[in-house]
């Protein structure tokens, strides 16, 4: 664990970072109050500060301050070292931001138990944090294919389409339905049918640039959301992904499987002003049209056609 | 470690304190006694121009980094008048400052001496 200590006094600042690193502490050691902000400050920076009181530019508590009111989104542990003791000075000092303090000159161990009270705030912090990002994962993300889920890929479109309009730019987005999937679950059962969706997911990613979206709109269909897409390029692009999801049987339990898909299009170019339900009707209809045509082919529907 | 060799400073230093502060390290300790006597002069004359300057907040600083130094290392009578140089200068307390700077000076000078003797005792 890397911890910063500010001390303008040698002796003190010597003393501090030989305890700590004998103590398994990555030490970063700095002079002043200025320097011990930029160091805090830093996106990767030290998350454990042991800060002096009194320090040149910057004090202690001017420190605390600054880092709480720069780095406010992710918790630093601050403790102030200081040989001031009077109930004011205290109350000062944690009322400025800081986590704890301590009394000059320190005892070691004392030193040593209270930055494992730092760690352990910290580790709760880092297992709420991560519990955070895993719940908004499961609330954006289809829990069989790992792709977007029907809300969040919906939003997108949302999203896209007023981005697409302010630039005056365009959009493609694809409706793709798996041909004849309720035979493959109803022959081989829905263990294989969930092979079949995650990759059918995996070469839908496969097909499309970094910067356009997949996601499951449910069951056996799929929406994509291919930016800067012009509509003469629309086709073209749909007819690569649904041979991304043909070329070559899918491996299941049950051995191999030929799949294909039926794939519903629609582009929007800046000045059109269709709202997202309009979008998904419409690319249904194609889909349709697709489905009617003889399935694993691609139909391009325009509002404006 | 040997106590004995640091027996010309256990008059102004609690040495049993320090050394577990060091956690009995004896080149550590010898390293922040030589930080100790590079820094010491800077210190004083800082604590000296404040004085003659009249310059309470300035002595109030200097006294305060001169008593977190000597406790540090446990030199408590020594980091005792840096305190009451500190409090002095906050209440404003001309007097008392300049009484204690004279026991100060000479205890500093006595300790300087002893610290540069061992330093050089430790050299050989």
């Amino acid at each position: 664990m890397r911890i910063l200590i500010a001390d303008d006094e040698a002796v003190s600042l010597r003393l501090l970072e030989k305890t700590l690193q004998r103590a398994g502490y990555e030490v970063i050691a700095v002079r002043n109050g200025r320097a011990a902000v930029e160091q805090l400050c830093l996106p990767e920076g030290p998350r454990l500060a042991l800060l002096d009181w009194m320090m040149p530019e910057f004090d202690g508590p001017a420190v605390c301050r600054e880092v709480r009111k720069q780095r406010g989104h992710r918790h630093v542990h601050l403790v102030l070292l200081t040989s001031k003791d009077s109930k004011e000075d205290i109350v000062v000092g944690l009322e400025s931001g800081a986590d704890d303090y301590l009394i000059k000159p320190f005892d070691p161990e004392e030193l040593k138990a209270r930055l494992h009270t730092g760690l352990r705030i910290l580790q709760l912090e880092d297992n709420l944090v991560e519990a955070r990002e895993a719940m908004q994962y499961k609330a954006t993300h289809d829990a069989l294919t790992s792709l977007l889920n029907r809300g969040t890929i919906v939003e997108l479109i949302a999203r896209e389409l007023v981005r697409t309009r302010r630039e005056n730019g365009c959009i493609t987005i694809v409706l793709v339905d798996l041909d004849h999937f309720k035979n493959v679950n109803d022959t081989f059962g829905h263990p294989v049918g969930d092979e079949v969706l995650c990759e059918v997911g995996r070469r839908l990613l496969g097909s499309v640039r970094s910067y356009d979206f997949v996601g499951r709109f449910g069951g056996e269909e799929f929406l994509l959301v291919l930016s800067n897409c012009e509509e003469s390029n629309s086709l073209a692009r749909s007819e690569e992904i649904r041979a991304a999801i043909s070329s070559s049987p899918v491996h299941t339990a049950h051995g191999l499987l030929s799949i294909t898909a039926s794939l519903g299009v629609f582009a929007s170019r800046g000045r059109d002003t269709e709202t997202v339900e309009d979008i998904l009707r419409v690319v249904d209809s194609a889909l349709y049209v697709a489905k009617a045509a003889g399935r694993n082919c691609s139909r391009i529907f325009g509002l404006h056609a | 470690m040997m106590n004995w060799e640091y027996a010309s400073l256990e008059q102004f230093m609690n040495l049993p304190e320090v050394l577990v502060r060091v956690d009995g390290d004896s080149e550590l300790l010898r390293e922040l006694l030589a930080l100790l006597d590079e820094e010491l002069p800077g210190l004083l004359d800082g604590l000296h121009t404040a004085i003659h300057r009249g310059d309470l907040r300035e002595m109030e600083s200097a006294a305060h980094a001169f008593k977190g130094m000597l406790a540090s290392l446990s030199i408590n009578e020594g980091a005792a008048l840096a305190a009451t140089i500190e409090a002095a200068a906050r209440e404003g307390d001309m007097l008392r400052i300049k009484e204690t700077q004279a026991a100060l000076d000479p205890a500093v000078a006595k300790l300087s001496t002893a610290v540069g003797l061992f330093l050089a005792g430790a050299k050989d």
